[in-house]
């Protein structure tokens, strides 16, 4: 089936006026699905590392959110150990008026400031409430040893 | 000589002309009630926009509860004529894309006056004495202006100066020592303000020039059919979340009148192009995959199927369908993941029926509850996806020819039997009339014994059982409360004969004591 106009433009500005410490780009076999990097925001436990995750457009978007998964192991409350992401505009509060750009724009925010109140990985979310300081720590040492730029 | 033919192109075509109509063109953007250019403008629950500070004195609603939100409860008369409804003040909010249109045109009105001094034009007003009252004819009397900047500029200032009346039309004289007439600079203009505008009327959702443009009460806009598609996945809007208290079919909700106009006299070649694109959209993609499918359950030709469609994407293929010729696909799920021929495992079962869809009730949610009559039965030859849901490429399956038919019923019923012939092979001697008899006279035991799957209610939904022996097994099938794999047997079978043999094997089934327990709680 063809490709939407809507995902062509999207696509087509994504590469024209990238994001700083954002990348995305498609597969060419498949032009709905997405290899993602974001950069770790400065100042977070995060900062310095390079993250993988995967995109994929649904057959109804825009109507329905993208689907994300970071690849790259991190220690964070609100991504899981299979790399799911606990954000609300990637499932309820999605609009078609947001894109690709505001959600990988909303993730690397959700890096800058993790809500260990609304957890997706409890462990982590416990750890974080209890003992901020060694849960950072943690995070810091994760983007060490799996976020590295290659 | 190519000039005025684009001239005239753009207007055999309903557009405007730079310079021809630039009296014209700056109406388009003049409030109604002030005549000056629109600003802030708001635009109303029926399409018209006025200024902000042009909305009507309000009064207080009575006698409303419901929604009990404070801005519900003030209101005003519409003053668009054709209108005349009461507008609740909640629902009149600044129209985002309006307001950034004027903004830029304003910018650009100002920016060319400066640049062109010196080229001036008189304007004249020419009143429309037939649309002013009596009484005001003495006060209002026509202006006139000596402006620059070719005659877009020079109209568009003549309104913001508050002199240009709604309805007035202007005469023009240029004041140029070489004779010019500036038609070039009018030119030239249209396009930097076709230019700067642009980017604002894109819909947020496709991506594309706002096509049919419909406003929200919270001022912003999409392309209808947008708007529609996102109402059926939630109930607020896209851009500020607010709650969307409409009719989630948009059938009532009129256009953006202003901006529709716009467009459609800007750039109608677009606009047309645009249309003629999403009505290509509309009918799916090339190649064959062009029966969307519903996979939900059986369906039988000439049979009603009634269904509640509410899943999001169900919604919009049914509305595609009834845009289109009406009909669709349904099909049973392949609970038992068997193999369907040449499709290897699918979702579906690979035998489906064609339905006619013969009412709709849209429920206020996006909802809606459809009825249906079977056509044909088809099998899938290809499948693919579209918009989340299964289209395909099908092949209508048939019966055999009259004569095929016979000469299987006279093979059938002549070939040799053995005395301790099992069931089946009793039923292949059969006659076809001897198997629809079989039918008809179940059906009468069980009317005799008041089996519920023959209640009145159903006999009036599905008629009474036909004496056709081509459509009675799908009648049967219809209403007898037996696995639906057995019943998917029908849509494979290619005679009349094959179809009642069916048939006659569940009423044997059924009255064998297997059967009989388990069908015996069904039935009573």
């Amino acid at each position: 089936m063809a490709l939407p106009k809507r995902i062509v433009k999207e696509t087509e500005r994504l590469m024209a006026e990238p994001v700083p410490g954002i990348s995305a780009v498609p597969h060419e076999d498949n032009l709905r699905y997405f290899d993602v990097t974001v950069e770790g925001p400065s100042q977070s436990p995060y900062e310095g590392g390079i993250f993988k995750l995967e995109l994929f457009l649904p057959d109804d978007y825009p109507m329905t959110p993208p689907k994300i998964r970071f690849l790259t192991k991190i220690y964070h409350p609100n991504i899981d150990k299979l790399g799911r992401i606990c954000l609300d505009v990637l499932k309820s509060n999605w609009s078609p008026a947001l894109q690709i750009r505001t959600i990988l724009l909303s993730i690397q925010a959700l890096l800058g400031a993790p809500n260990p109140d609304d957890p997706l990985a409890n462990d982590v979310a416990q750890h974080w409430k209890e003992n901020q300081n060694a849960a950072i720590q943690t995070a810091r040492e994760w983007t060490q040893q799996y976020a590295k730029p290659q | 000589m190519s000039d005025n033919g684009d001239v005239a192109h753009a207007r055999s075509r309903g557009g405007l002309a730079a310079y021809q109509d630039a009296r014209a063109l700056v109406r388009l953007l003049q409030c109604s009630q002030c005549s000056r250019p629109l600003r802030t403008p708001v635009t109303l629950p029926c399409g018209n926009s006025v200024c902000r500070e042009c909305l009507p004195q309000t009064h207080l609603r009575e006698n409303i509860s419901y929604p009990n939100a404070p801005d519900r409860h003030y209101g005003f008369q519409c003053p668009f004529p054709g209108c005349g409804e009461e507008h609740p003040l909640a629902d009149c909010s600044v129209d985002v894309v309006l307001y950034k249109i004027l903004e830029s045109v304003a910018m650009e009105v100002s920016r060319s006056r400066e640049a062109s001094d010196n080229t001036p034009t008189a304007l004249e007003e020419v009143m429309q004495w037939g649309d002013i009252p009596e009484d005001e004819k003495i006060s209002a009397a026509a202006h006139a202006r000596t402006l620059n900047g070719g005659r877009l500029v020079a109209t568009f200032t003549f309104a913001e100066l508050g002199e240009l009346g709604y309805l007035s039309e202007v005469t023009y004289r240029s004041l140029s020592p070489t004779g010019d007439a500036y038609e070039e600079l009018d030119k030239a203009f249209l396009e930097r303000l076709r230019e700067g505008a642009h980017k604002e009327v894109d819909c947020q959702v496709c991506y594309a020039l706002l096509l049919d443009p419909v406003t929200t009460s919270c001022g912003h806009t999409f392309c209808r059919k947008c708007l529609v598609r996102v109402l059926d996945h939630a109930e607020h809007c896209p851009m500020c979340r607010r709650q969307l208290l409409i009719p989630a079919s948009l059938a009532r909700q009129p256009s953006n009148k202003t901006l529709s106009t716009l467009l459609y006299r800007l750039c109608p070649d677009i606009i047309e192009a645009r249309a003629e694109a999403v009505r290509l959209d509309e009918l799916g993609p090339p190649g064959g995959l062009d029966t969307p499918l519903f996979i939900v359950t059986l369906g039988f030709p000439s049979m009603p199927t009634f269904l509640h469609v509410f899943e999001p994407r169900y919604r919009l293929m049914i509305r595609r369908a009834m845009e289109g010729n009406g009909t669709f696909g349904i099909m049973m799920y392949n609970r038992l993941a068997a193999p369907q021929g040449d499709l290897g495992v699918t979702q579906f079962m690979q035998y489906g029926t064609l339905l006619r869809i013969v009412s709709v009730q849209m429920l206020p949610d996006g909802r809606s509850l459809i009825e249906t009559r079977g056509i044909s039965r088809f099998k899938v030859l290809e499948h693919g996806q579209r918009d989340g849901y299964t289209v395909g490429r099908v092949e209508r399956v048939e019966d055999v020819s009259l004569t095929e038919e016979e000469r299987l019923e006279a093979e059938e019923t002549t070939a040799p039997i053995s005395l301790d012939a099992d069931a089946a092979t009793q039923i292949d001697h059969l006659s076809t009339r001897q198997l629809l008899f079989i039918g008809i006279e179940f059906i009468l035991k069980m009317q005799r014994n008041s089996a519920p799957w023959l209640h009145q209610r159903i006999l009036d939904a599905y008629g009474g059982p036909p004496d056709d022996p081509a459509s009675f097994p799908y009648w049967f099938a219809s209403i007898l409360p037996i696995d639906e794999e057995e019943k998917y047997k029908l849509l494979l079978t290619t005679s009349v004969r094959g179809r009642l043999k069916i048939t006659a094997s569940w009423i044997r089934r059924i009255e064998s004591q297997r059967w009989y327990a388990l069908t015996l709680n069904l039935m009573v």
